[in-house]
């Protein structure tokens, strides 16, 4: 898993059945103290977790698939924490 | 797998079911001989790392959820070893 900053929304209509009802943000990975680190890539967010601005945890590759209730979706980012603090 | 230092610990509410009741740590990847490279993981503890240990990352898809039991787990990195020891001879 990595840490992020959701920085944007993306909107689309059309899109794969199985992430229809599903909301996409861009997010920044970044380290703990905050720099950013690589390019921003686009998230699915299944459980409603995050908003802009918030710091979150997503999980890549094939795992991110099990974020969905389905288990099955062909994404490879989704958000899975919501950041409170990094002590 | 990976060598890491555990760094940071990632409080957090509002999370997937599976991250219930689970540590998450950051760690920072090392060499052998302790130099940091590459930039921070975000990792589930599963034996009992503390801030400050180096410990091996690793994981495949599908290892959390018989580790953890669940029918659905998005975790990709786990900590699943503290090391006590390296002995490390620098080839080149």
């Amino acid at each position: 898993m990595k840490l992020g900053l959701v920085v944007g929304v993306v909107w689309s209509t059309k899109k794969v059945r199985e992430i229809n009802w599903c909301r996409m943000y861009i997010v920044q990975p970044i380290s703990t103290s905050g720099e950013e680190i690589d390019t921003p890539l686009v998230v699915a967010d299944p459980k409603n977790l995050a908003a802009c601005g918030d710091k979150v945890i997503y999980v890549t590759s094939t795992d991110a698939s099990q974020a969905f209730e389905s288990g099955f979706a062909p994404v490879n980012a989704s958000i899975v924490e919501l950041v409170d603090k990094i002590v | 797998m990976f060598l890491a230092r555990v760094e940071k610990k990632i409080i957090s509410s509002q999370k997937h079911d599976a991250y219930k009741g689970k540590i998450v740590f950051a760690v920072q990847p090392v060499s052998p001989d302790g130099t940091a490279k590459g930039n921070e993981w975000i990792a589930i503890d599963y034996v009992g790392a503390g801030i400050g240990d180096l410990v091996i990352c690793g994981g495949a898809p599908g290892v959390a959820k018989n580790v953890f039991g669940l029918d659905l787990a998005p975790i990709r990195t786990l900590i699943i070893a503290i090391v006590d020891k390296i002995n490390y001879h620098d080839i080149n």
